[in-house]
């Protein structure tokens, strides 16, 4: 019997992860999706500089409801990616490995990157 | 390689269903279980066993047994301890890795799954090929290494230690191993990593890993210094991007993630 024609074991299809897991996922999907996002800001500093009607265009880009969503969603991911990043900066000091608390830290993290967000928004 | 989705030979199909006997009376469980069996070219399928757990053990592994006994004597699978200590028993249950002889049936509601350990070549049903992983094992030098075990007498006496040579540790340096040394390489944790699926040919995983950190943590290991130097690699080392996977699946309590962290610490001068 041939290694080659051994069945691989389900990995993807049967593995629950677990909140940690998932949480570690959208961090990389974020870290992508800011990098999107960073081309918008660079068209909004170009629109910024091309004069009245480039900058009454973006604006009315920006006031409408996908482009409200896209900033706003923006605001939520980066606000995300930024604070896993702080839990990645602390673990690799090695703190916050206790399995016990590893669900609660990462609720934490979603409520602080919402409140951070709401921070945004009321600064707006 | 990232990859994922399984290959065409891989897809698991709908299998057997074998009824509940009907003499019992008692609590009957749905057990659905992987087969593959090397005999012929048909891909895996899952099997369904409706047991009466009343007239069984309590953990997946006597379910296991059972159906071995006194359904299906072709269901492979390894075992041998039936106590949690030999490792031998790791399998995927219900979407999470652990040792079926530990697992409490209890601990679930509805169907229970049973898969072999994720993303590694199948041998017969939930046995798999666990060859590179011990291989890998082999490469850190899993054993202490210490000259001055050789000693003399009178030699170990002047540098402190006994006079057999014996390799004194004090109560701190012995309390660093806790949570290392009751490993049981079971690679449940190392089988649970994406990054290990996605890269398990050169990243070593977290049981290695933390395997490697036991070493790195023992007071009486002369090596220190090339063992970090052997880490120090962005494929064997690096792969980790502290998911947690391992530290959440690991049947043993361990903390693999805590330990590749220590790692990282020594090798950044943290520690
Ligand atoms: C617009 C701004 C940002 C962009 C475009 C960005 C993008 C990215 C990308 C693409 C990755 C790689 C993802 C991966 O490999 O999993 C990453 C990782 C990371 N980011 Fe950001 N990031 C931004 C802001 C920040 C901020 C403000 C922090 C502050 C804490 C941060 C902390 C980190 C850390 C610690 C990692 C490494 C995670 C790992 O080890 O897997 N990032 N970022
Ligand atoms: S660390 Fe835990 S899960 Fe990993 S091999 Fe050791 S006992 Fe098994
Ligand atoms: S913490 Fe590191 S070793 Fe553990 S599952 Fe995540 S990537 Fe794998
Ligand atoms: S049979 Fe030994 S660990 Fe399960």
């Amino acid at each position: 019997m041939s290694l080659k024609t051994r069945p691989l074991s389900p990995h993807l299809q049967v593995y629950r992860l677990p909140l940690t897991g998932l949480i570690s996922i959208t961090h990389r999907i974020t870290g992508v999706f800011l990098c999107l996002a960073l081309f918008g800001v660079l068209g909004l500093g170009a629109a910024l500089a091309g004069g009245e009607s480039a900058f009454l265009a973006a604006q009315a880009c920006l006031a409408a409801p996908l482009g409200q969503l896209l900033l706003w969603g923006s605001a939520y991911a980066l606000a995300f990616h930024f604070c896993h990043g702080v839990r990645h900066l602390l673990w690799d000091l090695g703190w916050g490995f206790d399995a016990r608390r590893l669900d609660a830290l990462a609720k934490l993290e979603l409520a602080a990157s919402a409140a951070l967000t709401g921070l945004l928004y009321f600064l707006s | 390689m990232v990859e994922f989705t399984l290959p065409a030979n891989s897809k698991v199909l709908p299998g057997k269903i074998h009824p509940a006997a009907s003499s019992g009376g008692g609590r009957v469980r749905r057990f659905a279980i992987y087969r593959w069996r090397p005999d012929d070219a048909e891909n895996p399928r899952v099997d369904y066993f409706d047991i009466d757990v009343d007239e069984c053990g309590s953990k997946v592994l006597d379910v296991l047994i059972k159906i071995k006994n006194e359904i299906d004597g072709s269901l492979t699978f390894r075992r041998s301890c039936r106590e949690g200590v030999c490792g031998s028993c790791s399998m995927n249950v219900n979407g999470k890795n652990t040792l079926a002889c530990t697992q409490s049936i209890e601990d679930y509601v509805g169907e229970i799954k049973i898969y072999p350990l994720p993303h590694l070549p199948v041998v017969k049903d939930l046995v798999v090929d666990m060859s590179h992983f011990f291989a890998q094992y082999a490469s850190i030098k899993p054993w202490l290494q210490n000259d001055a075990a050789s000693e003399t007498g009178e030699q170990a006496r002047a540098s402190g230690q006994s006079a057999a040579g014996e390799q004194l540790q004090s109560v701190e340096q012995r309390a660093k191993l806790d949570g290392l040394y009751e490993c049981v390489l079971c690679a449940c944790c190392s089988t649970s990593c994406p990054s290990y699926w996605w890269n398990g040919d050169q990243y070593l995983g977290p049981a290695v890993l933390l395997q490697a950190y036991r070493w790195l943590a023992d007071s009486r290991d002369q090596e220190r210094e090339s063992r970090l130097r052997q880490l120090a690699d962005s494929f064997k080392l690096y792969r980790c991007h502290t998911i947690m996977n391992c530290t959440d699946t690991c049947p043993k309590g361990l903390n693999p993630a805590k330990a590749i962290a220590e790692i990282k610490k020594m090798l950044a001068g943290l520690d």
